[in-house]
C-alpha cells in the first residue's frame, strides 16, 4: 500500500518521461535498421541478394536495352532481415537508421531504393559489360604485381580470360628462358 | 466559422484508436501497446484511447497480412466502425503480404479489400513510426471532413 | 409558478446542467491528466473530454438492427436527465442551498443508480452479447456499491438527528440541515464516529463511477466496453456528460456529507473552497487508486465491496447508536 503510493508520489516529481517526439526530438539506437541502402558503385549485380531475401522485396532486371539493369527494394516488403547485407559479397549494401517511412497511400509504391547501373563497353572488345569495382580488382590482383587493376577491371570476362592466359604464357617463356 | 466546422476542427484532437489483428504475429500488436503503456512514447498526449469496441473507433490499425481465415470478420469489423474513419496499415504484412506474400493462406495485401489511407513499413515498426502515422492519419482526417490541414 | 421556474434554473444551469457539466468535464479532464503524471507520461490536455464530447458530436450514430430501437435510444437520455436533476439537490456549502429541504437525502439516494441502470438499458436494448454479460455485472456492482451508500448515509442521517433532537432518536434526512449542523458542530469526516463512514464513502466512489479496479461492467479488453459496445457517436457523449455530471454529483455529495465548512462569507470563495475538497476527494479516492491497479474479477469486487465498506459502514452505525 505504502509502496506503490511511494511509486506514484515519485513519479510525480521526477515529471514524465516522455519523447516530445514527433513534435521535437528523439533518439535512435546505433543498431537500429531503418532503411535499405545501396551503393551502386560497388554493385555488380551478382543477384546474391535477391536469392537471399525472405520478403522478395529486391529485384534486379536487366534494361531493355541491354545497356545496364535496374536494382529495386520496395521498402514497403523489406522486413529489415538485413540477409542482403550480410550475403552481399561486395559490401554494397547498408542499413540505415533513418526510420521516417510513415506515408499516405498514393507513395505506397513509390517508396523504393531504385538505382539504375549502366553497362560499360569492354576496353578490349567492346561489348557491354559491368566494370569491376575498383575497390575489389584491387583486392582480387594484390598477389600477382603484374597486372594493373585499374586496366584489368574494364575489360569483359572473356578478354579478361585472355589477357590472364596471355600473361600467364609471358610468364613462362620469360621462366624458361634462363633454362636454355 | 460555423459551429459544424469548429467542431469538425475540434473533433481531430480526439482520435481514438482500434486494433485489428488480421492474422499478424503479434509483433506489430506489442509496438502498438508500447505506444500507449510506455511512457516514453504515450499515444495519450494526442487525446488518443485505444477503445474496445469498433463502433467508438476513428483511427484503425490492421496488423497481419490477413490470412484466408480472418478475413471475412476482418472486414465485418472494418464496416462496424461508424465514418469518417481514417484506415492504417501497420507493419509490412498488411501493405504488401511482406514475408507471407503469395503464400496458399493470404488473402492480403489488405488494400485489396479496404481503402488504407496511411502505411506505415516496418517489421515491426518504431512505436515512434506509429505515432509518426497517427498524426498523419490526423491530417488525413482532416481533410477527409473537407477541411485542409 | 416562480418555484417551478427556479427549480428548472437549478436544474439546467446552476448547479445542475451546465455548471456541473463543466465542473465535471474539468474533474475528468484533470483526472486523466494527473495519472498520466503518476505513471510518467505527459497525459492528454485538460480540455480532452470536451474534444472528446465535439467529436462524438460529429460521428455517425448507428444502431444495430436487431436492437429495441426506442429503448436503444432512450437510455443515454434516461440516465443524463436523471443526473441533471440529481445535481441540483447538492447544497453547496455557503452558494447554494439544494432544491428542497425535506428528505432530498432520500431522493439522491434514489437517482443515484440512474445512470447505472440507463447502462444497463442500453446495453439490454443493444441485442449484443457483451451488452448482455455487462448488463448481468452492473447489476451486480449496482447491488454490491449501493448497499454500503445507504448504510453510510442512515449513519449520518441518524447522527445529524441525534444532534439535532438533543440525544433523544432520530433520523434527519435534508442535507441543508444535515449541512448546517456541521457548520455548527464541525465536519462529520473529523468526527471519530464518523471516520469509518467515510473511509466505506472514499471505496464506494471508484465502484460507483466505474474506474478501475472497478470497471468491471465496461472492461474494454474482456467484453469490449460491454454495454456501451453498440453504442457511438452523439449518443456516447450522451454518456460520457453522464458520467461528467455523476463524477459532480458523488464528489459534491461527499463534500457535504463529511467536510462541508465554509471559510469566507463571500460565496465565490466559497464555490472555490467547495470545487478544491471536491478535487482532493477525487484524487484521493479516484486517481491514485485507479493510476496504480488492474482490475479485480466480478466475484472479487462483489465479495470486497460487500464486506469491506459495509462493515466500516456498520462499524460507524454502531458508534453512532452507542455514543
Amino acid at each position: 500500500m505504502a509502496g506503490f503510493l511511494k511509486i506514484l508520489f515519485r513519479n510525480l516529481l521526477d515529471g514524465p518521461s516522455t519523447d516530445p517526439y514527433p513534435f521535437g526530438k528523439t533518439f535512435s539506437p546505433e543498431s537500429i535498421r531503418g532503411k535499405v541502402k545501396l551503393d551502386p558503385d560497388l554493385c555488380m549485380g551478382c543477384g546474391m541478394c535477391v536469392y537471399s531475401c525472405t520478403a522478395k522485396a529486391i529485384n534486379i532486371s536487366p534494361l531493355d536495352d541491354g545497356s545496364g539493369y535496374t536494382y529495386t527494394v520496395w521498402r514497403n516488403s523489406c522486413c529489415l532481415c538485413a540477409s542482403c547485407r550480410h550475403y552481399c559479397p561486395m559490401g554494397a549494401i547498408s542499413i540505415v537508421d533513418d526510420w521516417h517511412l510513415a506515408h499516405d497511400e498514393e507513395s505506397k509504391y513509390g517508396l523504393v531504393e531504385h538505382h539504375t547501373i549502366k553497362y560499360e563497353p569492354c576496353a578490349n572488345c567492346g561489348a557491354m559489360m559491368r566494370p569491376i569495382p575498383p575497390a575489389l580488382a584491387k583486392h582480387l590482383y594484390a598477389q600477382s604485381k603484374d597486372v594493373d587493376p585499374e586496366k584489368i577491371r574494364h575489360l569483359c570476362p572473356k578478354c579478361r580470360q585472355l589477357e590472364d592466359a596471355g600473361n600467364l604464357a609471358k610468364a613462362q617463356t620469360s621462366d624458361a628462358q634462363p633454362a636454355k | 466559422m460555423s459551429l459544424d466546422t469548429i467542431l469538425k476542427k475540434l473533433s481531430v484532437r480526439s482520435p481514438w484508436l482500434f486494433r485489428i489483428n488480421a492474422g499478424s504475429c503479434n509483433g506489430c500488436d506489442v509496438e502498438l501497446a508500447t505506444t500507449a503503456c510506455i511512457p516514453r512514447y504515450d499515444v495519450e498526449r494526442f487525446g488518443c484511447r485505444y477503445c474496445g469496441s469498433p463502433r467508438h473507433a476513428d483511427i484503425v490499425l490492421i496488423t497481419g497480412p490477413l490470412t484466408t481465415k480472418v478475413c471475412d470478420r476482418v472486414l465485418r469489423v472494418w464496416h462496424d466502425i461508424p465514418e469518417p474513419k481514417v484506415t492504417v496499415a501497420v507493419g509490412i504484412c498488411p501493405i504488401s503480404g511482406g514475408v507471407f506474400r503469395e503464400g496458399y493462406s493470404i488473402k492480403g495485401p489488405i488494400d485489396r479489400y479496404i481503402p488504407v489511407d496511411v502505411n506505415v513499413p516496418g517489421c515491426p515498426p518504431r512505436p515512434q513510426a506509429i505515432l509518426e502515422s497517427v498524426v498523419l492519419a490526423r491530417s488525413i482526417w482532416l481533410k477527409k471532413l473537407g477541411l485542409e490541414a | 409558478m416562480t418555484d417551478t421556474l427556479l427549480g428548472i434554473l437549478h436544474m439546467s444551469i446552476f448547479p445542475g446542467g451546465v455548471f456541473a457539466l463543466a465542473l465535471g468535464f474539468f474533474f475528468k479532464g484533470l483526472d486523466r491528466r494527473l495519472e498520466a503524471r503518476l505513471q510518467r507520461r505527459v497525459g492528454p490536455p485538460l480540455i480532452q473530454p470536451w474534444l472528446d464530447a465535439a467529436k462524438l458530436l460529429t460521428k455517425e450514430t448507428m444502431i444495430p438492427k436487431t436492437a429495441c430501437r426506442q429503448a436503444f435510444l432512450l437510455a443515454p437520455v434516461f440516465g443524463f436527465t436523471g443526473m441533471a436533476v440529481c445535481a441540483a439537490f447538492i447544497p453547496i456549502a455557503g452558494v447554494y442551498n439544494g432544491l428542497f429541504n425535506m428528505g432530498d437525502l432520500l431522493v439522491i439516494f434514489y437517482l443515484l443508480p440512474i445512470p447505472a441502470m440507463a447502462i444497463m438499458l442500453g446495453g439490454s436494448a443493444s441485442s449484443s452479447p457483451f451488452g448482455a454479460i455487462g448488463f448481468s455485472r452492473e447489476m451486480l456492482m449496482m447491488l454490491a456499491y449501493e448497499t454500503p451508500l445507504l448504510m453510510i448515509l442512515l449513519s449520518v442521517a441518524m447522527l445529524v438527528g441525534k444532534g439535532l433532537a438533543g440525544g433523544e432518536w432520530g433520523a434527519e434526512f435534508s442535507l441543508l440541515k444535515i449541512v448546517a449542523w456541521q457548520q455548527e458542530n464541525g465536519s462529520l469526516g473529523l468526527n471519530p464516529s464518523m471516520i469509518p463512514a467515510f473511509i466505506a464513502y472514499l471505496i464506494f466512489l471508484p465502484g460507483t463511477m466505474g474506474v478501475p479496479p472497478f470497471d468491471i461492467p465496461e472492461a474494454e479488453t474482456e467484453i469490449i466496453e460491454g454495454p456501451l459496445l453498440e453504442y457511438g457517436g452523439p449518443l456516447l457523449a450522451l454518456f460520457q456528460i453522464t458520467s461528467a455530471l455523476k463524477t459532480f454529483v458523488v464528489l459534491g455529495l461527499g463534500v457535504a456529507l463529511f467536510f462541508p465548512g465554509v471559510i469566507s462569507a463571500w460565496w465565490p470563495i466559497n464555490l472555490l473552497w467547495f470545487i478544491l475538497k471536491c478535487l482532493v476527494l477525487m484524487v484521493v479516492s479516484l486517481t491514485l487508486v485507479k493510476s496504480a491497479t488492474g482490475r479485480f474479477r466480478i466475484d472479487q469486487a462483489f465479495r470486497f465491496y460487500i464486506t469491506v465498506p459495509v462493515a466500516l459502514a456498520l462499524c460507524s452505525l454502531i458508534l453512532v447508536w452507542v455514543m
